[in-house]
């Protein structure tokens, strides 16, 4: 337990170092709810532009939550190319405590960085039951750790920046787009029945229906009254990639390293 | 008593064998060294033996725990010294070295102390806080060094050690090595610096196109060379025939030129052992000498008997990964 902790500490000191693209990920927040956000909710109904502007940047909390946590990812091609990946495969910690670790490790330090702008939504937005964000809030610690888990699934799939680059690219538009992240789920089923189903079992929806619910905006949730469901699939969510990271690290890196 | 024992090991890249059917015995407390040029397989032992990378077969028994077995367990005795330092840029030497210590179990204080102490005795105290990006080569190898070095495993694993670090530095890193020997370390060196197995190795293995060639003390393995040995011993004046034929009979004796008449070339084995009983047959025969001279073979000497080739020749045809 104590080392995959160490694990966690290293993945949290290493994003530390990186300030410009920290700056660099506030400065996109902030022009997403600044000027997309705000030009955005008058494309709406005027009754219905304040509801909708709370409504995107609870979405956009989700997002940025999302893709610091896809940063994992990238972190071990940065790891690759300097060799750290055997360094870290040669020491006393099981594959299990490295990955599971590094899971963590990725979505804490995703938590850290969106803690700030969760607060700046929170101002916005306004808080209505802290116990239902303290529920939502646990809930998308592991939607986080979920995704930093699948960020490292594919990276050691495909042990090659330039398609993991790609590649998620494709999934960030599927699964970002795919969800009601940025609009609620009766426009989507307006679209297409089966875009509605799928957002209805994408992770993305589980967690900003949650931070929606948790925030009291309740008012366009996929998933009434209580988000139980949200709660179940993040778990799921969570355990599938863990579980996926821990089988494909071992199998893929053990049997013949990196390269 | 073997600390290290490699049965048959096999690690296969596609079509490239580089280390093939690799059988070892290392003792505990010994310093192995390990020898060969570039892509002989030496680092690819390295990272099997480690757990770093499986084999394709075969395997190998480490501090009693097999590879393919039982791989946490062998990493708990190991700590490694990579060829190139595996450091990320962004770190800098103290960050690097707080967390390996702690990943390896040190308690605060005795992390706290050992760090601070490596840094100085590799010279990399003033540049603790420096960012690795910032490090020239020889610094970032000071620094891989260190790892192992604060760690302080029952089995360490060095690759190339002092690789791009200056003479002096050199000389400092050899003498820690000994150091971590000498506190109950065995040491597994691989290197292709000939003189640097020779100078800090018990015993050598020399590994060529992923086998192991021959492997035994470096004073063994130089006198397994025939007529390794050479003096060139310079007479007052001409030595007879029969004082030729008496330092022939000799059975060190491999070979004897005379290079001037009263100048002798003379190749044999263990000259420490016959070099007395040459003299003695020429003051025994009124040859006076006016200089000897002596050069035993290196470790160079060893690799081309073995291989045919020079450690540089044979790097140039090596087979590139």
């Amino acid at each position: 337990m104590r080392k995959l902790l160490f694990v966690v500490e290293r993945d949290l000191r290493t994003f530390l170092q990186f300030k410009v693209l920290i700056i660099m990920r506030g400065i996109w927040f902030a022009a997403q709810v600044a000027f997309f956000g705000l030009i955005a909710s008058r494309m709406v109904v005027p009754e219905l532009a304040d509801i909708y502007f709370e409504y995107y940047i609870a979405g956009v909390v989700v997002m940025t939550l999302y893709s610091s946590s896809v940063f994992i990812g990238y972190d071990l091609f940065e790891e690759a190319e300097h060799g750290v990946f055997e360094y870290l495969l040669s020491l006393p910690i099981s594959r299990k405590e490295l990955v599971v670790g590094r899971s963590i490790g990725g979505g804490v330090r995703s938590f850290i960085f969106v803690g700030p702008i969760i607060a700046i939504a929170l101002y916005v937005i306004g808080l209505a039951n802290p116990v239902n964000l303290l529920i939502a809030l646990s809930a998308l610690f592991l939607f986080a750790f979920g995704v930093s888990g699948m960020s490292i699934t594919i990276a050691v799939s495909l042990k090659s920046g330039d398609r993991f680059d790609i590649l998620m690219g494709v999934v960030n538009a599927l699964i970002v787009r795919l969800s009601t992240t940025m609009y609620p789920q009766s426009f989507v089923q307006r679209a297409s029945g089966t875009y509605a189903i799928i957002s209805q079992f994408n992770p993305v929806t589980f967690a900003s229906d949650l931070f929606r619910w948790g925030a009291g905006i309740e008012r366009y949730l996929t998933m009434n009254p209580m988000p139980l469901a949200a709660i179940v699939g993040l778990v799921i969510f969570f355990f599938t990639f863990t579980l996926i990271g821990v089988t494909i690290y071992e199998r893929r890196l053990e049997g013949g390293g990196w390269q | 008593m073997s600390i290290i024992q490699a049965i048959d090991l096999t690690k296969r890249f596609e079509d490239l064998v580089a280390v093939d059917h690799l059988n070892l015995s290392i003792d505990s407390g010994e310093i192995f060294g390990l020898l060969g040029p570039n892509g002989a397989g030496k680092t690819t032992t390295v990272l099997m033996l480690s757990t770093v990378i499986k084999p394709t077969s075969g395997t190998a028994v480490v501090g009693g725990h097999d590879v393919r077995k039982s791989p946490t367990d062998v990493r708990k005795l190991i700590g490694i010294c990579f060829q190139e330092p595996k450091i990320l840029w962004v770190s800098n030497p103290w960050d690097v070295l707080n967390w390996h210590a702690k990943v390896c179990g040190l308690s605060t204080q005795e992390r706290k102390r050992r760090v601070k102490q490596v840094l100085e005795d590799v010279n990399m105290w003033d540049y603790r806080r420096k960012k690795v990006h910032g490090l020239s080569g020889g610094m970032k190898k000071r620094v891989e060094v260190a790892k192992v070095l604060i760690q302080r495993p029952k089995i360490a694993f060095i690759d190339e050690p002092t690789a791009q670090i200056d003479v002096v530095g050199k000389h400092k890193i050899w003498n820690m090595i000994r150091e971590l020997r000498d506190e109950g370390s065995t040491i597994i060196l691989a290197t292709n610096e000939l003189y640097e197995a020779d100078r800090l190795s018990d015993r050598v293995g020399i590994m060529h196109k992923g086998k192991m060639l021959v492997c035994d003390t470096p004073k063994t393995l130089k006198d397994s060379i025939p007529g390794g040995d050479i003096i060139e011993i310079e007479l007052e004046k001409e030595a007879g025939q029969s004082v030729l034929k008496e330092l022939n009979d000799f059975e060190e004796v491999a070979d004897l030129v005379s290079l001037k008449p009263n100048k002798l070339k003379v190749h044999l084995n263990r000259v420490e052992e016959i070099v007395p009983q040459i003299i003695e047959v020429f003051l025994r025969n009124g040859v006076p000498m006016r200089s000897i001279r002596m050069s035993e073979p290196s470790l160079d000497d060893v690799f081309v008997h073995y291989t045919g080739l020079t450690i540089e020749e044979a790097e140039q045809k090596s087979p590139s990964r």
